[in-house]
């Protein structure tokens, strides 16, 4: 069913992608149903007309009065406004049906993200999802609702024409098929030859669009360095390779064009002349000839606009078969229930993917109400003890666990009623402030929210402009670190954990403001277990108790006296740190 | 440092006018401009004469009653075919790279005038409206001259078309030329009330595209904090929305395309019924009356063209705006200084910052920006009475200053490899490595210089880009070097192994830290403290620590 090699995010085969479009479609089927009825409709009466022309012709022959003329031209003209009604309201129904089944797929694919295992997209890597979300979902809905109507009606028309042909002359009618052959060669080597052709061009516009945009992100590092030539040089060499994918586009289109031309070229050369030498053998009326050809001129639109859209449509699909792919993600099971809230990390061993391990069989247990500070220099696997904990991570032996079972078990919603673990990594989200404080308490009123923004000394939140609705996010009220750094802890004292992990949780705040942040969360927390990680030291002096990781293991454990006194790792840290030259 | 000589100054010769502009960039190519314009004009005159090549048999073939005219006809048609194809692809092909070269064109422009303006671009484009400029705004003014061109061809159909059926009969010529403008004019307008409903759409589509990245970027949040359900809300109120934007354009755009298809109906059936009554009068051939049809569905199908041109035409205008405004930025730092080699002090009188040739300043100071707004001035990233040794700042040709005093931040990383992002030849790399602690970005590379950073150095770590601009930085080996915080996301023991390392590497040549951690304090030869953007007292590490604010801003012990 799916492709799920190197931790990817799988990726829908054809079957799930038929099923994925059949649902679409059987969800709403009364509607497609009237839709395709309406567009046959509307061709048949647009096509009525070239059929009509080839009656006139006979009649003038066959000695029709000008009334009578008059009579069938009137038809005609009734028939023009037939189709218009028709048209209008079957292309009016198709937009909606493209409309509500694209605002379907992207909800349910928004739903099923919002459940995704963490892990899962992580060793995936957040960038495929968030091109999945922002770039093919947008695809997907603009297929749905555009280029989908639009091959509908053309290809209905297109067969409507061939139909109308067969009925005024069968005979004709074989003449008019004499180009599909080419139709399909040609249009079999187009789809091979197409997506990756247009794809490059993107690929090489996307390439330029992000050489010019750190081009201007780093203008001061331009300046600063001296880059002008080598980044002028960067932008030419963009814009060339994507003047030759241009190239490579019209060489495409300059073989397909022509050969497309001839679907309808061939049968009107055909169905002229040789209709013209059945007509002198009296098998067809000069009105039939007439008629179908006429009727060849009026395909070149329905069969240019149905080929142009094919490798939309290849390209659509892919997009399609990318959102579908999460569907087929694998829920984890989590279904333990902790009795409790206490952490124990016993004997653990983990690495990251087939990675070599991070952790070597440590162990560490933070007690009741403690405030445990884990330190040690980076990339010692502090921040991997963090993700275990918070049970986003399972280890590759040992056991970590929350009330007495492993936290890997433990449904989501029931881990961060009692752990939360604050990242350096923090996100803003582009909603106003209540809006971001109220996803840790949903029932949090505004006192208690300005209260936790007051813990954590967010006193920017007085200047402003709409107090908590101000709308936050790059477009609208930016935070910079520091403050983002503030509204994530003061979700944790709304969310009111049993545990709460800090890792690096203040590191970017301002040293004049650091020491009362921690101060006053610590006060808030009070009664709370803390693990707070750190490569900096502030933290641990004050600590109940200090573990010190090196290289996976847990070197030393104690109280900062302790610790100093036994004069090994931390002692020595702390010297460095303390500025003592070392 | 290989010098690095600048571009030639890119031309000035853009035009500010939006329309110029548009022009300037079509201009680069005449020739095929004309090739393609002559092309299409030629095609559209023979997908004209296809319908009357068609009623030529007819017509022949029935007043002679034998095939004998009918080869000669038939070579007329084919040649008309042929003609209306090939000769069209060669024009299209034209046209298209035409618009191609003005892209590139454009994006060269874009190119030259970031270097030219420099600094000045900060603040002045977001990288959302950079990526605009360079793909969609290049695009529309491009498609300018391609736009032209298919309107054009649609003005020499609807030409030939109304002098070939005046020719048969002046009723019909009348028609046919009413009608096409009728079209033009009544589906003109319905389209414009379209767009405006196209425009609220993809702003509703931006806000959910928005929303929805927002979920994905801030899922370690949602997930590990709650907030599944008010997001899962907050997405499907604004998908409906936008939904209902859909409908609205549905209603509007069912009425274009519905008419799209009519309207040339319309006109079909009415020539139909004139020439109906001319045929049955006799005063034209049945082969006539075809050829009329025919002309009239295919100039009718392209009256569209004409309609699209003159949106395409007003859309490459609002583009060309949007560049030319952006050509119009101009940097924000004045290159008029002209004097050289400047020597002694570095002194910032807004702050009363002063650095001391050849020594180690840390700049100490509880909030970081008025810091590192003073140090921007000492670099001349912001104008100011900035001064060296007593001649100002922009007195001094700039680029002396850009080579002579290098402002470490958060430094931008470009795609290039490791070596190319150092600037400097191995020995140097390695020892810049060495000195910065970065050992561990150079193995994470691949171990040797040829490892690719990506852009905004996405594929290292935090630390590790902040050891690699640092890196860099001491690989220019600037005679001034002002840092700010070169090293708060590495831990104790590392910072103080850089202190050192750099304490050596730079000793004799003047440096400025801001930071305040006491590794780097140990090894200063002066601190600056700063309150509220001003030095409040300078001195060593241990003069200051008297003060009880100062002290409780430098040492750990307190901090809590």
């Amino acid at each position: 069913m799916s492709d799920q090699t190197a931790g990817r995010l799988p990726v829908a085969d054809r079957a799930a992608m038929f099923q994925a479009i059949k649902r679409l479609v059987l969800d709403d089927k009364a509607a497609f149903a009237g839709v395709v009825a309406l567009y046959a409709a509307a061709a048949g009466a647009g096509a009525a007309l070239p059929v009509m022309l080839g009656k006139v012709i006979d009649g003038i022959g066959g000695g029709w009065t000008a009334s009578r003329v008059d009579l069938v031209c009137g038809v005609i003209v009734a028939l023009v406004l037939v189709q218009l009604v028709l048209m209008r309201t079957g292309r009016r129904l198709g937009y909606r049906l493209g409309e509500r089944a694209a605002a379907r797929l992207r909800e349910s694919f928004i739903d099923r993200v919002l459940r995704l295992p963490l892990g899962t997209v992580e060793r995936a890597g957040t960038g495929d999802l968030a091109t999945r979300t922002s770039g093919d979902v947008g695809a997907v809905a603009e297929l749905l609702r555009k280029t989908g109507p639009e091959v509908a009606v053309s290809s209905i028309e297109a067969v409507v024409l061939v139909a109308a042909a067969f009925v005024v002359s069968p005979l004709l009618g074989v003449l008019f098929l004499v180009g599909v052959p080419t139709l399909i060669l040609t249009s079999r080597r187009y789809l091979r030859l197409a997506s990756p052709v247009f794809l490059s061009e993107r690929a090489a516009m996307s390439e330029i669009a992000e050489t010019l945009t750190a081009s201007a992100a780093g203008a001061q590092t331009v300046a600063a360095y001296r880059m002008q030539t080598e980044r002028g040089d960067a932008g030419y060499a963009r814009a060339s390779t994507h003047m030759e994918r241009l190239r490579g586009i019209v060489r495409l289109q300059t073989w397909f064009f022509p050969s497309v031309d001839l679907t309808f070229l061939l049968p009107a050369v055909f169905v002229t002349v040789v209709g013209s030498l059945w007509y002198l053998e009296g098998w067809v009326t000069v009105g039939q000839v007439v008629a179908v050809a006429m009727l060849t001129l009026r395909l070149d639109g329905p069969v240019f606009r149905t080929t142009m859209a094919l490798s939309e449509f290849q390209m659509g699909g892919a997009a399609m078969a990318r959102v579908e792919g999460v569907h087929l993600m694998p829920d984890e099971v989590r279904d333990a229930v902790p009795d409790g809230a206490e952490v124990r990390l016993d004997d653990v061993t983990f690495g990251y993917g087939d990675g070599p391990d991070v952790l070597h069989r440590l162990s560490l247990h933070p007690k009741k109400g403690e405030r445990l500070v884990v330190v040690g220099p980076s990339g010692a696997g502090k921040s991997t003890i963090a993700r275990l904990v918070a049970g986003i991570d399972r280890p590759r032996s040992g056991s970590v666990t929350l009330g007495g079972v492993p936290v890997a078990d433990v449904p989501l919603e029931t881990v961060r009623r009692k752990v939360i673990l604050v990242t350096q990594e923090h996100y803003v989200f582009t909603a106003t402030l209540r809006e971001n404080l109220n996803l840790a308490a949903p029932e949090a009123g505004d006192a208690a929210l300005l209260d936790a923004l007051a813990t954590v000394d967010a006193r920017w939140v007085a200047d402003l402009p709409a107090g908590l609705d101000t709308m936050l996010g790059e477009e609208h009220h930016g935070l910079n670190l520091a403050e983002a750094q503030q509204l994530a802890l003061a979700r944790v004292i709304l969310a009111d954990p049993d545990v709460v992990i800090l890792d690096e949780a203040t590191a970017g705040i301002d040293p004049g403001s650091a020491g009362n942040v921690e101060a006053s969360l610590a006060a808030a927390l009070h009664g709370r277990t803390v693990i707070a990680i750190a490569h900096q030291l502030q933290a641990a002096e004050s600590a109940d108790r200090i573990a010190v990781v090196q290289e996976g293991r847990i070197a030393e454990e104690g109280t900062h006296a302790e610790l100093l006194a036994a004069g090994g790792v931390y002692a020595a840290l702390w010297t460095a740190w303390k500025g003592v030259a070392a | 440092m290989k010098p690095s000589p600048l571009r030639p100054p890119p031309p000035s010769d853009i035009p500010a006018d939006p329309w110029r502009y548009l022009l300037f960039v079509a201009r680069s190519h005449t020739g095929l401009v004309a090739l393609g314009f002559i092309g299409l004009s030629v095609s559209g005159t023979a997908w004209v004469l296809l319908p009357w090549a068609i009623a030529k048999v007819v017509d022949e073939v029935i007043a002679a009653q034998s095939a004998e005219p009918l080869l000669r006809w038939s070579i007329v048609l084919v040649l008309v075919a042929i003609a209306s194809s090939w000769v069209f692809i060669a024009g299209y092909r034209a046209l298209f790279l035409a618009e191609s070269h003005a892209r590139v064109r454009t994006v060269r422009n874009l190119t030259d005038h970031l270097n030219l303006a420099g600094t000045g671009v900060r603040g002045a484009v977001s990288p959302g409206e950079m990526v605009n400029l360079s793909t969609e705004d290049a695009h529309k003014t491009g498609s300018f001259i391609f736009q032209l061109g298919f309107g054009w061809m649609g003005v020499v159909m609807l030409g030939v078309g109304t002098g070939m059926l005046w020719n048969i009969a002046p009723a019909l010529g009348g028609v046919i030329l009413g009608g096409v403008l009728f079209i033009g004019f009544v589906v003109g307008p319905v389209l414009s009330r379209l767009q405006h409903h196209q425009i609220a759409y993809r702003a509703s589509v931006a806000t959910l595209t928005g929303q929805a990245s927002d979920v994905v970027g801030g899922l370690r949040v949602l997930r590990g904090v709650g907030g599944e359900d008010q997001f899962s809300r907050r997405y499907r109120t604004a998908s409906a929305d936008l939904r209902d934007a859909g409908y609205g354009v549905a209603r509007a755009d069912s009425w274009v395309q519905g008419l799209r298809t009519s309207l040339p109906l319309a006109l079909m059936a009415a020539i139909t019924w004139v020439a109906a009554r001319l045929a049955i009068a006799g005063e034209i051939s049945v082969g006539e009356l075809s050829a009329a049809f025919g002309m009239t569905a295919l100039v009718a199908q392209h009256s569209g063209a004409m309609i699209g041109m003159a949106q395409a035409v007003i859309a490459a205008q609002v583009a060309s705006r949007r560049l030319t405004a952006f050509f119009g930025t101009r940097s924000d730092i004045a290159d008029t200084g002209t004097g050289r080699g400047a020597e002694g002090a570095l002194r910032d009188p807004e702050s009363a910052l002063e650095l001391e040739p050849g020594r180690l300043t840390v700049i100490v100071s509880a909030e970081a920006k008025p810091a590192e707004a003073a140090v921007e001035r000492l670099a001349r990233y912001r104008e100011s009475g900035a001064e060296w040794g007593g001649t100002r700042l922009d007195a001094l040709a700039l680029d002396e200053v850009r080579e002579r005093v290098l402002l470490l931040r958060d430094d931008y990383l470009f795609a290039q490899s490791l070596g190319e992002t150092l600037r400097v030849d191995e020995a140097k790399a390695l020892a810049a490595i060495e000195a910065a602690c970065a050992a561990d970005v150079h193995s994470s590379l691949g171990g040797n210089l040829d490892g690719e950073v990506t852009n905004g150095g996405r594929n290292l770590s935090g630390g590790q880009r902040q050891r690699l601009r640092l890196a860099r930085a001491l690989a220019a080996d600037a005679e001034v070097l002002l840092a700010v915080e070169p090293t708060s996301a590495v831990d104790a023991h590392t910072e103080n192994l850089i202190a050192s390392r750099i304490g050596a590497a730079r000793k004799g040549r003047t440096t400025a830290v801001v930071t305040a951690s006491p590794l780097w304090l140990a090894r200063a030869d002066a601190v600056a403290w700063m309150v509220d953007g001003k030095v409040r007292a300078a001195g060593s590490h241990a003069e200051l620590s008297k003060h009880a604010e100062y002290r409780s801003l430098t040492s750990r012990q307190e901090s809590r």
